[in-house]
């Protein structure tokens, strides 16, 4: 634990002033994360700019049918709004599905898109991590692997992206809203999150002097959707595997196809591949196994983390399969 | 159940206190001038301290003094094993054992400036090559010499083993394995010392504060009673506070030289690290049997781990001792040193990982035979201890089988593995049994009579989430006659008269037994001094022809004559009436233990195969049950601990460095809510008298041994897939 400075931000520019003003500043949101990762002495801000008082806890109805949902909105809000129930349910499930009744009280939207990740050797101070301290190595690869990432991995760092909420949304090709005293810019939900190549400690194009304000959802793809998460204990267990999926079938045959993958890459993986290879295509158990080890086919384990391609399969198989 | 009070389904008193925030534990002592410690932990395995840098953590705002191997603190004596863990005191010199020791211990004036300073505290390491995992150490596996922990027979050889295997026309082999796990209590270990002169007092987090007093007084050359330990509630500990651990002594080293009270709150990556665990175990077991099922032998070979610092072996084999009739017999226990922290007790001791290899050797047999476990295990029953020859005190297994099967509907299980199926899920059926020793402790109590008909129970024991304080007070109210709300009880004081740890299922029947002593010494003094008394109603008659109840005694004769204990004190000026007990276990002509039947049934999605334990019944031995509401649920909260040890639990380690990967709970895995099923418990609530006077035996223990052989069972007869290896996460379904 460092010592730190405290400053809290009234409005989204005061924010903006105070994240350019002070050096080595972070926003602080829920607090989830980031508190967590101080007390490890992990991440090291001299300053914190507490964002919670911003007026951005809406979730507003867009004309073209889609919604905006602010960055500081809490996660136990988001999955109980009856517009995200009723209209993107794998959003509410997926929220649902992490962490904890009092965990979600506290975290933002926001900030569960900068959550980092639970790799054991990030959390162990004493163990090189190439995203903790960069070019320190990574203890992990030749270490326990049995979390680690099989998609997206590099030699610096196989560690996965953490989130369920964004697994969910890379599914349903959300925008994220930045601003930052530059202006404003939108990226999609799938390029907001960076693979590890050699700087793994870059996790986002996020600036360091910008603002995530809102998360917005083009309107829901057509069919049913599903969130489904497996790890090792009923609740508040990171996911071995998670799938996000949003499923339409006519005439027996896929006629539209959203998938993405959590606990198995290390960025929130949409599964590009495997859409590829389902629409149009018999919505039969064969198809959605073609399809699952079409995307897994570039898999490449660790130790201890090869049961995670198998896994990945057997889920991408069951979800689709309770879903046609 | 006696209508003054045992086994009445009374709430714990201190229910209250503990819902609603106002239950005091020793984290929320504050003293006048109490300053904050925070322990700095060495990052490698193995080696020796280069050099230590307190500089920086010295100039730190608030800190009054940093101290460490470098300032020499002279212990005057290394305690005996048992109870200090360890054969090397803290800070003794600058070698390392493990990752997680202390290297050092920062004391300020908050606890944020404290841990703060500890951060700034540099250690240069001249680090050596750990011995990592236990599978790493298996090459140097040992037998130990009788000693220290080395307390029960390392080899043990029962007819002629070699010949028997060789004769049998059925045999199993296997090799089973349980994990590193830790006990993980929601309180953390907590340690608050305070001098006068040459007096400590210690607010400690201990499961015995009465042993742990002559430990800490030996450490520091003081007279016992010079040290004086209290403990006024544990929030969880499982076994992780039957020891003391190196920060109790540091604390109170550190408030020694400050000349002020201090206190330490270990975090909860050090709970992993610096009080102990249960040691990984590989165990390999082999069966010979006849074709109807007849046990001809069984050997078990066991090898647990052990740190640098201490040889504890786990006492696994005595699962194959002692709890079925077989006439030949080999066990062995090897130990396996590693770069780790000291292991300790952990719930079950011994008989947890031991079950689990031969509860589920015994259904690989039952496979094998085409028999049925629980009928296999009826024929192997051991009508006298199987070891000695002597007869038990009482047991009661066959009944809890019998009244197990059918409750659980155990006639339903389809012999054949992998049949059952409901929708996606496989559907399994699994059982075994529960044997544990009852340990025996001298423990004293005393018990008050007031002149307002108040009772009060004092004794040194104390209250680990168990409901001991209920029990207590129950056994004092039933003895004495007297409704049990009129009864308070202070424990967890070595001010008090000494009485038993909470560790070992040893509460209930030796500190039950000492309050109930003392209670009926009181009880007996009170109508003498009625019988005696001219201006009593019961002036006179004999002592037997006085009963007592609701606080009134009264002629058995004649109950319209008599008196409350108030009016009798009253008019006596007798205020309190003290009644002394002390109970002495003495050499028994019988063996003593608890019995138990698990049945679990468990579904597994087969795409996607976590297991679930949707449904668990077990069938408890324990002698009579104190208090039916406690007993359930300190017997559901073992269940579900040892579900959670089969299914989840493990500590990881980095196979290089050795190091524990759990910085929380969020890592480190037990059960949550959503993970249990239907838990039914049923005791079979037969008085043990020939165990001690009160007739009840331990529980803490007994409801958490077989659950996950159980669990393991039911998971062969589900996927038809024989899991050796604990825990059994979806990883080793798949």
């Amino acid at each position: 634990m460092r010592t730190f400075s405290y400053v809290r931000a009234d409005d989204v520019d005061a924010a903006l002033r105070a994240i350019t003003d002070e050096p080595n500043a972070k926003f602080l949101g829920g607090g989830t994360n980031l508190v967590d990762l101080m007390r490890e002495d992990i991440e090291r801000p001299d300053t914190v700019v507490d964002i919670t008082r911003l007026p951005l806890a809406e979730v507003e109805e867009l004309p073209d049918g889609g919604v905006r949902i602010g960055a500081l909105l809490r996660n136990s809000h988001l999955a109980a709004h009856p517009v995200i129930r009723s209209r993107y349910p794998m959003v509410a499930q997926a929220v649902l599905s992490g962490a904890s009744g009092q965990l979600r009280n506290m975290a933002t939207v926001g900030g569960n898109l900068m959550q980092r990740t639970r790799c054991l050797y990030f959390y162990d101070d004493a163990a090189a991590c190439n995203k903790r301290e960069p070019g320190s190595g990574c203890a992990a690869i030749g270490g326990f692997s049995r979390s680690h990432a099989v998609l997206g991995a590099s030699a610096s760092c196989a560690a996965t992206h953490p989130s369920d909420l964004c697994v969910a949304l890379a599914a349903l090709d959300a925008i994220v809203e930045l601003r930052s005293s530059r202006g404003t810019r939108r990226v999609p939900l799938v390029d907001f999150h960076r693979m590890p190549g050699d700087t793994p400690e870059i996790e986002t194009v996020l600036a360091d002097d910008e603002l995530i304000t809102a998360v917005e959802l083009p309107p829901p793809p057509s069919g049913v959707s599903r969130y489904r998460k497996v790890r090792d204990r009923a609740s508040y267990a990171f996911a071995l595997v998670s799938v996000a999926a949003a499923l339409d079938v006519q005439d027996g045959v896929v006629s539209s196809i959203r998938l993405a993958l959590g606990g198995v890459g290390t960025k929130p993986w949409r599964a590009y591949q495997a859409e590829r290879a389902l629409l149009g295509a018999p919505a039969t158990e064969e198809s959605f196994r073609a399809a699952a080890r079409a995307e897994l086919a570039d898999a490449v384990s660790l130790p201890h983390n090869e049961f995670k391609i198998r896994l990945a399969e057997s889920t991408i198989v069951a979800v689709l399969r309770g879903m046609s | 159940m006696s209508e003054q009070g045992i086994g009445a389904a009374l709430t714990r008193v201190e229910a209250r206190d503990k819902v609603t925030g106002a239950a005091r534990y020793t984290a929320d002592v504050v003293l006048p001038g109490m300053a904050y410690a925070a322990l700095v932990s060495s990052q490698v395995s193995a080696g020796r301290l280069r050099s230590l840098d307190v500089s920086a953590a010295k100039a730190a705002p608030g800190v009054l003094g940093v101290f460490s191997h470098l300032d020499r603190p002279t212990w005057h004596r290394v305690p005996a094993i048992p109870y200090f863990g360890e054969t090397r005191m803290p800070f003794s010199d600058d070698r390392i054992h493990h990752a997680g020791q202390h290297i050092a211990i920062v004391v300020a004036s908050t606890r944020q400036q404290a841990a703060h300073a500890a951060a700034l505290v540099k250690a240069e390491y001249e680090a050596g090559k750990p011995v990592p995992t236990l599978e790493k150490a298996l090459p140097s596996a040992y037998v130990a010499a009788q000693g220290n922990y080395v307390n029960f027979p390392q080899e043990t050889v029962r007819g002629t083993p070699e010949e028997a295997l060789a004769g049998s026309p059925v045999r199993v082999k296997a090799e089973y394995r349980t994990a590193l796990i830790s006990h993980a209590p929601i309180e953390p270990s907590v340690t608050t010392a305070t001098w006068e002169g040459d007096e400590l007092t210690l607010y400690d987090t201990s499961q015995a504060v009465v042993v742990h007093r002559g430990l800490v007084a030996t450490a520091f050359g003081l007279p016992e009673d010079k040290v004086r330990l209290v403990c006024p509630l544990i929030g969880g500990a499982f076994g992780a506070k039957t020891h003391v651990w190196g920060h109790t002594l540091l604390v109170a080293l550190a408030a020694r030289r400050l000349g002020r009270p201090v206190q330490v709150v270990i975090t909860r990556k050090q709970m992993f690290t610096t009080t102990g665990h249960q040691p990984p175990t590989v165990q390999r077991i082999e069966i010979g049997a006849e074709r109807d099922g007849r046990l001809r032998v069984i050997t078990h070979d066991s090898t647990n781990s052990t740190s640098f610092v201490a040889e504890r072996p786990e006492n696994t084999v005595l699962s194959s001792v002692a709890t079925y009739a077989v006439p030949n017999l080999r066990t062995r226990v090897r130990l396996a040193r590693m770069n780790f922290g000291t292991p300790t007790a952990m719930r079950t001791p011994g008989d947890g990982p031991g079950s689990f290899a031969l509860e589920c050797a015994l259904d690989e047999l039952a496979h094998e035979l085409g028999a049925d476990p629980v009928e296999l295990r009826r024929r192997n029953h051991a009508d006298v201890h199987p070891q000695s020859g002597k007869p038990w005190s009482g047991k009661n297994l066959l009944e809890c089988y019998r009244i197990g099967a059918e409750r659980f509907g155990w006639h339903r299980r389809d012999r054949r593995p992998g049949t059952r199926r409901e929708g996606n899920d496989l559907i399994g059926y699994g059982m075994a049994t529960a044997r544990r020793v009852e340990h025996h402790r001298a423990a004293e109590s005393t018990v008050d009579i007031r002149t307002d008909g108040g009772v009060v129970v004092r004794t040194a024991t104390q209250d680990i989430g168990g409901g001991t304080l209920t029990t207590m007070i129950q056994v004092a109210a039933d003895a004495l006659g007297v409704a049990p709300d009129k009864v308070t009880i202070t424990v967890g004081d070595t001010d008090l008269p000494p009485g038993a740890p909470t560790f070992g299922s040893i509460t209930s029947g030796s500190n039950g037994s000492a309050v109930r002593l003392a209670a009926q010494d009181a009880r007996g003094a009170a109508i003498r001094l009625a019988v005696g008394d001219k201006g009593s109603p019961l002036h006179g008659l004999a002592e037997d022809a006085v009963d007592v109840r609701d606080g009134r005694l009264f002629a058995k004769a004649d109950p319209r004559r008599g008196e409350t204990y108030a009016v009798l004190l009253t008019r006596n000026r007798v205020n309190p009436l003290r009644g002394n007990g002390k109970y002495s276990p003495a050499e028994s002509q019988y063996e003593t233990s608890t019995f138990g039947a698990h049945f679990t049934e468990v579904r597994i999605d087969r795409d996607l195969p976590r297991v679930r334990v949707v449904r668990h019944l077990a069938v408890i031995d324990c002698g009579i049950v104190l208090n039916t509401k406690t007993a359930r649920n300190q017997a559901q909260g073992g269940i579900i601990g040892s579900i959670g040890v089969a299914l989840m639990e493990e500590l990881r380690q980095d196979p290089v460095s050795g190091r524990a990967l759990a910085p929380a709970l969020t890592d480190y895995h037990v059960p949550v809510n959503a993970d249990i099923g239907q838990i039914d418990v049923h005791f079979v609530n037969k008085p043990d008298h020939n165990s001690n006077p009160l007739g009840a035996k331990g529980l803490g223990e007994i409801c958490s041994i077989g659950v996950s052989a159980a669990v393991a069972n039911a998971v062969f007869n589900a996927t038809g897939r024989r899991i050796r290896d604990l825990p059994i996460t979806p990883r080793r379904l798949l």
